[in-house]
């Protein structure tokens, strides 16, 4: 009895930063990174069927990064995961969603896990379409926007329940092996304690590269995605401005600013 | 004429050999039950894990003597009962010698060495002596009963804050009838002791060496004479005296093989737990080995004896329970309660032949006898439970330990845990760039050193609150202004400072606590410094007390201390006298933690302020709620807080312009509870850095004209 969660290491940015020379991303030394905030939520999701189960149920996180995003992974660990696992290999940078997610897939497909977990989005990127894009590449079922979530161990559905606009649920029966994709809130995500990352430290995270997955470089990267970055950039400021002088000053400034606007709306 | 060295008492007189032979065998089984619950109890114990016990033998010994002669501890905040208390205690000590001194000729050195010396002058002193402690302990006995019958002060009402009535644990009305039983046993010992001896006199009143004597127990001689006036016959006397011999001794044998069941072991358990007191237990908290595999405590066998035995020690007297300030806002806590329920647990688990099986040793939980997280988390580490209790029970490390382990179990408020990530991602509280610490130095018109890159005498540890809270930033200048004008010559480690960690050591994050100690100690180890000086009481905690259990041992202190010095010195010289009416609120870590009490109050008395004292101050200082990591979880919606208390506290005094306090924390809780209880514009809160800022400056503050409305 396996579940499988698929966990991201997003990157912050830090209070000044740059682009980098390509225009095409931040510069890595202002980004701060962890764990995608989603993702805490689906392993917690995971670690509560595991703890709940009668029977023994493996918690495997897996992981589409270079070697720094070991940190990410560890703390799953930290909270109680039994596997972590990491894909990398260099062809892999400049991926869209599709081509990570034809990386998550064949490592389903090796793995075979009951239920397939990743967060609605990431936090950095925001495309909330990795998920849904493996259970096409696996022609799984899959629940996008999963607010809670009912499955035993073994059985051969779930009930879920999902997130709709104006505060709609949606309840639905899914058959397993399926793909979740889940929201915040579902839960209340365990602290991963700094002893207990320290402890995960000694823990080994398995990795694969591209050949081991029956992949090709050409299947991933740029060369395998349809979609790529043109450019990152830090649009114009926009029509906020700070308003300096005496309180005097400020006042009459303010007064005509609101003066301009209601005459140019009427 | 009698010869008055012949003079002794009675004993067995009138007692065939067969009912000596029964008396010797009930009190040898009395002594029998007595020995075996004492082996239940260390049995009980030996359960527990290991314990470090700090500091010589002989010195807590000394102090332990003292505690018990002076009677110090149980006196406090509560003269009447301690002055009863010492009734009892000192009474009890007597009754309990002079009756060993008759097992001693009679048992001991009659038959084994062939003397005798309970007669003569030492026995006529002997029964006087022990007819003035029998006085002594039906009155504190009386007193006790008139106190929990009719004053019934609120500290003894047993109900918990933690439980709803109808919770099996919530009632304890077993608790009060042990202690009605306690005192009516005693008292009976004692009264029954009396008319005995009465009976006694009258019996034998044709015998000069017992009735020319009688003086020498002058209130069984009264009782005699008022017997004799009633009509008591000699006869009758002798049979009445028979029946009483057997009740007195009975109960008193009863009494002593119950010692180690009930509440009446705390003679023993008081004692050893002051003999083990550590006056640094909650300055200083456990490291937690690298060996040990956990880091906090969930079963009951991961206390360590020393903890099982401060369980027993615990005689609900309620002073923790009166100060906590969880407890006075209505949080489900009583540090009392935790020590109760933790006591009926290892008393169930523990005192059993064989140890249950983990499963039923876990402490946490909502069952009878266990903690609830609630309660665990409701606690603001403030020391007034560990600071007041007479018996040295430790409180604060005990349940910092068991939020430990809720720590180890990823179990905690959601905002809690995202401070604790940030402070692990950036090394401060804020959530703010590593690079923004230093940013309040900007505003200060003059370059403040860099200690990593030059050598200072005083090295300025800022701290988190005084570095990035946007108020505190204010003061913090301020402070800087004040150094720079009375020519310290100081600096600042910048951005290689983080949180010093003593709240993170005190929610039980105890894997980022050493993390952060561990990282200022490198960064305070690369800077050239004589001492370190602080505005943040619970940074000056944590590196004066713990920081050394790192390896970092440094000379530091509060700025009061250091400011002070300085007036002193007239290296800082006011201007003016302020003539402010001012209260001053001790902060736990500066005043209950290291008791710096006074220097904050001299500086306030220089800068010519009326001091007007709170009633809860210096040791008893009421928390602002915000220690023990508080700071970082919501309070409640709608629910009282300990800052509000405070404020309505401070609100009474009349006339009160300034409430002065010396801890960044406190302004923010204090700036915020004066606008929550409506207190705004009737005085304000000042930190004393500004207040010694305004004393230096020669034009009037801005505060009177805050105040004058």
């Amino acid at each position: 009895m396996k579940l499988l969660v698929a966990v991201k290491q997003v990157a912050a940015l830090d209070e000044d930063f740059a682009i980098r020379a390509d225009g095409r991303d931040v510069e890595p030394d202002f980004l701060v990174r962890d764990l995608n905030e989603w993702d805490e939520y689906s392993l917690e999701e995971a670690m509560r069927i595991k703890e709940a189960a009668a029977s023994p149920v493996e918690v495997l996180v897996v992981c589409v990064g270079p070697q720094d995003a070991d940190e990410a992974l560890r703390k799953c660990l930290a909270k109680g995961a039994d596997r972590a696992l990491r894909v990398w290999d260099e062809a892999l940078a400049g991926s869209d969603p599709i081509a990570i997610a034809r990386v998550l897939a064949a490592v389903a497909r090796k793995e075979a896990p009951e239920l397939f977990f990743a967060g609605v989005q990431s936090s950095d990127h925001a495309f909330a379409a990795t998920g849904v894009a493996t259970a096409g590449l696996l022609r799984w079922p899959h629940a996008a926007v999963v607010a809670a979530l009912n499955y035993t161990p073994g059985a051969k559905t779930a009930v879920v329940r999902r997130e709709l606009e104006g505060g709609a649920l949606h309840e639905m029966q899914i058959e397993c092996p399926a793909v979740l994709t889940i929201q915040l809130g579902i839960n209340a995500p365990r602290y991963a304690s700094l002893r207990s990352i320290k402890q995960a430290a000694a823990k080994p995270i398995e990795v694969l590269g591209l050949g081991e997955l029956g992949l090709a470089p050409s299947q991933v990267g740029e060369a395998g995605s349809a979609a790529r970055v043109r450019r990152m950039y830090i649009p114009d400021r926009g029509r906020a401005q700070m308003l300096k002088g005496s309180l005097e000053e400020q006042a009459a400034r303010l007064a005509q600013i609101i003066k301009d606007a209601a005459g140019s709306a009427r | 004429m009698v010869d008055r060295d012949a003079v002794t008492r009675v004993l067995f007189e009138q007692f065939s050999p067969a009912a000596i032979g029964v008396f010797y065998a009930i009190a040898y089984a009395a002594i029998a039950a007595f020995g075996f619950g004492v082996y239940v109890q260390i049995r009980k114990y030996r359960r527990g894990a290991a314990a470090a016990i700090r500091g010589s033998l002989l010195a807590r010994c000394g102090a332990m003597i003292g505690t018990l002669l002076s009677h110090r501890t149980v006196a406090r905040r509560d003269r009447p009962a301690g002055e009863a208390h010492r009734l009892i205690f000192y009474g009890f000590v007597l009754l309990f010698l002079g009756t060993s001194t008759i097992t001693l000729d009679y048992d001991i050195a009659g038959p084994l060495l062939g003397r005798h010396f309970w007669h003569g002058d030492f026995y006529l002193w002997f029964s006087l002596v022990l007819d003035i402690a029998g006085v002594f302990l039906s009155g504190g006995l009386l007193y006790m009963m008139y106190r929990r019958g009719w004053l019934k002060p609120p500290k003894l009402d047993y109900a918990r804050p933690d439980r709803r009535p109808g919770d099996p644990d919530y009632d304890r009305s077993g608790y009060r009838r042990e202690d009605w039983a306690f005192l009516w046993t005693l008292l009976l010992i004692a009264f029954t002791g009396y008319v005995l001896e009465a009976a006694r006199l009258v019996w034998l009143a044709a015998r000069p060496d017992v009735w020319d004597y009688r003086w020498w127990s002058p209130v069984g001689a009264v009782l005699a004479e008022a017997l004799r006036a009633a009509g008591l016959t000699a006869a009758a006397a002798g049979t009445m005296r028979l029946g009483l011999w057997w009740f007195h001794g009975l109960l008193a044998l009863l009494f002593i093989a119950l010692i180690p069941f009930g509440k009446v072991k705390h003679i023993f358990t008081a004692a050893g737990s002051l003999l083990l007191r550590d006056p640094q237990a909650a300055q200083r908290l456990p490291v937690v080995p690298p060996s040990q595999e956990r880091a906090g405590v969930q079963y009951i066998t991961d206390l360590n004896w020393k903890q099982l035995l401060n369980l027993d020690a615990c005689t609900k007297c309620g002073r923790c329970h009166e100060a906590c300030p969880a407890r006075a806002v209505g949080a489900p806590l009583s540090p009392r309660d935790v020590i109760l329920s933790l006591r009926e647990f290892a008393n169930r688990t523990l005192e059993s032949r064989t140890l249950p099986a983990a499963a039923e040793l876990d402490v946490h939980g909502k069952s009878p006898g266990q903690v609830s997280m609630e309660t665990l988390w409701a606690c603001r580490t403030c020391m007034a439970c560990v600071e007041v209790c007479p018996v040295a029970i430790e409180h604060l490390p005990l349940i910092v330990q068991m939020r430990r382990k809720l720590v180890e179990d990823g179990t905690m408020e959601p905002q809690l845990q995202k401070t604790l990530q940030a402070i692990h991602k950036s090394g401060n509280s804020f959530g703010e760039s590593k690079r923004k610490r230093p940013a309040w130095t900007k505003a200060v018109p003059f370059p403040i050193k860099d200690a990593r890159k030059e050598s200072v005498e005083v090295l300025w540890f800022v701290g988190d609150y005084a570095s990035f809270d946007p108020r505190n930033q204010k003061v913090t200048q301020t402070f800087a202004a004040l150094l720079q004008q009375a020519g310290v010559d100081f600096g600042i480690l910048y951005d290689s400072e983080s949180n010093a960690g003593n709240d993170v050591r005190r929610v039980g994050e105890e894997g980022l606590y050493e993390m952060l100690a561990t990282a200022n100690i490198k960064s305070l180890s690369g800077a050239s410094f004589k001492s370190i000086v602080t505005t943040d009481p619970h940074s000056y905690n944590t590196i004066r007390n713990e920081y050394p259990d790192f390896g970092g041992t440094y000379a530091i202190e509060h700025y009061t201390t250091l400011v002070l010095r300085l007036l002193q010195e007239r290296r800082l010289t006011p201007k003016r006298k302020l003539g402010l009416r001012v209260t001053f609120h001790d902060p736990c870590h500066l005043g209950r933690f290291n008791k710096g009490y006074d220097a904050p109050r001299d500086i306030l008395r220089l800068l010519g302020c009326e001091l007007v004292e709170m009633g809860r101050c210096r040791a008893n200082s009421f928390c602002c709620g915000a220690g023990g990591g508080r700071i970082w979880m919501p309070d409640p919606v709608g629910a009282d807080r300990p800052a509000h208390n405070r404020m309505r506290e401070a609100a009474a005094i009349s006339g009160l312009q300034v409430y002065v306090v010396s801890c960044p924390k406190d302004l923010t809780m204090f700036e915020d509870a004066l606008k929550a209880t409506g207190n705004e514009g009737r005085f304000v809160v000042k930190e004393l850095i500004e207040l010694i800022a305004d004393a230096l400056r020669a034009e009037e503050p801005a505060v009177s004209a805050v105040v004058a409305a």
